[in-house]
């Protein structure tokens, strides 16, 4: 969600002026008010720093970037472990 | 400015990219750059125009005269693909130098890297992610692609692969 907001909020910098202009003017605050960032991630962005709006947003995307969850994976056991374990055992028992 | 990476600068230009089609309100290919170019947003009335021009040259460049409206002149026996791509093109280095993208930081992120950075942007704007998905999602094959998005088959190939 909050990629999504970043996206949308450099998407229409482009076309609104007003954007860059809060910026410029350290209303960043209020600018990253209006998208759906987390609570804890508008905390961050706020206290970025940065030259431009452009460099502003490449932090952002860095610190929105690392604060994604990462799609957990089911991860169940190989079918193939269990048969090479049986044939292993199965091997040794010959042996024996 | 930060260093940062190509993929980092290629995020940003989809976004605008995508900033730029979703003003106009376009959800299906043809992307009228064209319209783009004629109406901008008021923000880039000084910005954006079109010069035909005879010439073997260049298919287009963008230039800005000084004190007067900066405008893309492009070669008018272009075929419409060509020319769709090279209007798009050519609309990055538009943005870039506006007093907008001046005030974005827009030079010194992307002039380093501007051809690159303006092909991948035009690649963008006339095949956004979204109408790609849905043409996908239709069944939309990679033969015909080129001919719905109205793009030269050699940008097809390399945003099909995007």
């Amino acid at each position: 969600m909050s990629m999504q907001a970043l996206n949308q909020l450099v998407a229409r910098s482009i076309v609104e002026p007003n954007i860059v202009k809060s910026f410029a003017s350290g209303q960043i605050d209020e600018l990253i008010a209006d998208f759906e960032f987390s609570p804890e991630l508008r905390k961050r962005l706020g206290t970025l720093e940065a030259g431009t709006f452009a460099e502003f947003s490449l932090l952002a995307y860095r610190v929105v970037k690392a604060a994604e969850v990462p799609a957990r994976r089911i991860e169940l056991p190989s079918p193939a472990e269990g048969l090479l374990d049986d044939q292993a055992q199965s091997d040794s028992e010959q042996v024996a | 400015m930060i260093p940062f990476t190509r993929e980092e600068r290629e995020w940003f230009l989809r976004n605008l990219a995508r900033g730029l089609v979703e003003y106009f309100g376009r959800s299906d290919p043809p992307v009228g750059v064209e319209e783009m170019l004629s109406q901008p947003p008021p923000l880039y009335d000084a910005d954006f125009g079109i010069v035909e021009m005879y010439s073997n040259l260049w298919d287009a460049t963008f230039a800005r005269p000084p004190s007067q409206r900066g405008s893309i002149f492009v070669r008018s026996d272009l075929p419409l693909d060509e020319r769709r791509f090279a209007l798009a093109r050519e609309m990055l280095s538009a943005l870039i130098t506006s007093k907008h993208g001046r005030a974005m930081g827009l030079p010194e992120l992307l002039l380093p890297h501007l051809r690159e950075s303006a092909e991948y942007f035009a690649r963008f704007l006339l095949v956004p992610e979204l109408m790609l998905e849905a043409y996908r999602g239709r069944g939309g094959k990679k033969i015909g692609f080129a001919d719905v998005f109205q793009i030269p088959p050699r940008i097809a190939a390399v945003r099909w692969a995007d």
